[in-house]
């Protein structure tokens, strides 16, 4: 690619940039729920390892519950392996799918805000907004969280400056602060 | 990245499903190749319901008209829009011919996987958590010859058999307003562009990462909508370009000699030890957005998740390759490839990236030799094209 070619190439995305960076908004399945919002709706709040997973039928739909090991609480009182239900699942030669509800492999650890449902069974809150995934850089070993609705960067009209939305690659330690700061101002 | 390769890919992001291998393959097809969730596109094959059991108390529905049938009247008119953008688009055979007469159930939990396609306004449904604002539910089969309650048997693996679509009627702080109501309903969610959106669930899309795609995963604030509002001449209006390149590659029409184009590739590491220890067999970049831009007119025509092939019987081999198909011809493209680090995490396209294989540890039984792990998505590398300028 030469140098004009590249030129252009890079003010055509600039430009389609422009165009389309006031679509960012709110999810089509979910209402945006703050940090502050998370913490302060959520029955329970704990950094767990999932153990397995099993599809069911349930009520006409199919449900799957992942068993989470409890490692660590910050509100709630939660069973040392606390069962957590949500929409989708394959049984027998049916796959359910819904958009935007977690899933978790076995090993896979996180921080889930839990809301308990009428019937008493533990949900994700905001489905994958509260999800909060944590990884470890294979290279440096650094453990960072991501949340799984991690959003688009939001425009701030008064600073004019683009502020990122969403919890993306915090570092453990900055979000259990982050975390801690937010259930202390929680009504 | 390299140009011009021969791989098979065809990664949009749509809900995928692996074929149940461990059945004869009369039932499964004998392969383990991922295939896309979509429904029959024979004439009338497509039923849909809708509950016309509404909420009094909140009102999550708001409406112009004032009077129960002209409300109601108002809705289906919403419906019928919101469908025609899908069936608008050329080249597909998703045609207004595919859709059997929408109907009308007084029932109020009308959504059910019970092979009735199902559109409900009303439907506490137990899925619902704090900010839930609407969902589908699909259910595909991975065999031919299965069957859930009133549906027809599949005859095809990733068979659509169920899809039903929740509006959340239990928030008194969500509502959903019609267009004619949207402008004096500043605090309410334009209920086209939302449903228009999960039908695009409905007909078997995943979620996309180009912003201006009917299927990125955010929308626009209450009180306001997105895009263009289909017309009698652009019934698809609303629709960005991928989401109608992903309709032709999810429908192909045959007889379409328009969008026949196609770009295939691989995404490669420069230094190859920079892949995945596991799981073992990885030999190119996992989970690249590959964009295809219209060098005219600067429009993204497609983007599709590369980084996966499978010739038959499979298994899907992680090889770095992608696929942009459906374009038409006779235009130039740009291509580039990012990480998918940015508006949208690969956490948002888990259903179209994490369904590619199936093995023993998800599948008791699984045969071995059709069996694969999927890698994490490489979301960490800058991008060179080769060969270069």
């Amino acid at each position: 690619m030469s140098y004009l070619q590249r030129r252009r190439f890079l003010w055509i995305l600039f430009l389609i940039g422009l165009a389309l960076i006031a679509a960012v908004a709110n999810a089509t399945t979910l209402v945006r729920l703050k940090f502050a919002d998370l913490a302060a709706q959520a029955t329970a709040i704990a950094r767990v390892r999932s153990l397995h997973s099993t599809s069911y039928f349930k009520n006409r739909e199919i449900w799957t519950r992942t068993e989470f090991l409890v490692e660590a609480q910050s509100k709630g009182q939660l069973p040392r392996v606390v069962n957590v239900e949500m929409p989708g699942g394959i049984v027998g030669h049916l796959h359910s799918r819904v958009d935007e509800v977690p899933a978790f492999a076995p090993g896979e650890e996180a921080y889930v805000f839990l809301w308990a449902a009428p019937g008493g069974e533990y949900r994700i809150l905001g489905w994958s907004q509260g999800a909060f995934r944590i990884r470890s850089d294979a290279a440096t070993g650094t453990r960072t969280v991501t949340q799984d609705s991690a959003v688009a960067p939001l425009f701030d009209p008064v600073s004019g400056q683009f502020r990122p939305g969403g919890v993306r690659n915090l570092p453990l330690a900055v979000f259990q602060l982050k975390l801690k700061k937010a259930l202390e101002a929680a009504p | 990245m390299q140009l011009g390769c021969t791989a098979q890919t065809s990664a949009y992001a749509f809900n995928m499903t692996v074929p149940d291998v461990r059945q004869p393959a009369s039932v499964s097809g004998g392969s383990a190749c991922p295939v896309p969730a979509r429904q029959l596109t024979a004439a009338g094959s497509i039923a849909l319901r809708w509950s016309t059991a509404l909420g009094s108390n909140p009102a999550t529905i708001l409406t112009q008209a004032q009077t129960a049938a002209a409300q109601l009247a108002e809705l289906q008119l919403v419906i019928a829009t919101a469908l025609s953008v899908w069936t608008g688009v050329s080249g597909t055979t998703l045609s207004p011919t595919a859709l059997a007469p929408v109907s009308q159930t007084t029932t109020a939990s009308a959504c059910g996987t019970d092979g009735i396609n199902s559109l409900c306004f009303n439907q506490a449904d137990m899925a619902f958590t704090p900010g839930v604002l609407a969902f589908t539910r699909v259910v595909t089969a991975d065999v031919i010859g299965e069957q859930l309650g009133g549906s027809a048997v599949s005859v095809q693996p990733g068979q659509i058999l169920d899809a039903d679509i929740y509006f959340n009627p239990g928030d008194p702080m969500i509502t959903f307003a019609t267009p004619p109501a949207l402008p004096a309903s500043p605090k309410s969610y334009d209920l086209e562009s939302i449903l228009t959106h999960e039908l695009g669930h409905f007909f078997g899309f995943s979620h996309s990462a180009i912003w201006s795609a009917m299927m990125f995963p955010y929308a626009r604030v209450p009180g306001t909508y997105a895009s263009p509002r289909p017309s009698a001449q652009q019934p698809d209006a609303p629709l960005g370009d991928d989401d109608r390149t992903g309709l032709r590659v999810l429908y192909p029409d045959p007889s379409d000699t328009v969008h026949t184009g196609a770009i295939q590739g691989h995404v490669l590491p420069a230094n190859p030890i920079s892949l995945p220890v596991a799981p073992p067999g990885v030999t190119g970049i996992f989970g690249a957005q590959v964009v295809a831009v219209n060098a005219a007119t600067g429009s993204i025509a497609a983007g599709t998740i590369g980084g996966w092939s499978c010739s038959l019987p499979g298994p899907t081999q992680f090889d770095g390759s992608f696929a942009i198909a459906k374009l038409a011809v006779g235009q130039s493209y740009l291509v580039y490839a990012e990480p998918l680090n940015g508006a949208v995490e690969s956490t948002e396209i888990d259903n179209a990236i994490s369904t590619l294989c199936r093995n023993t540890s998800t599948d008791a039984g699984w045969p071995p030799l059709l069996s694969c792990m999927v890698p994490p998505v490489d979301s960490g590398f800058t991008v060179r094209t080769w060969p270069g300028p």
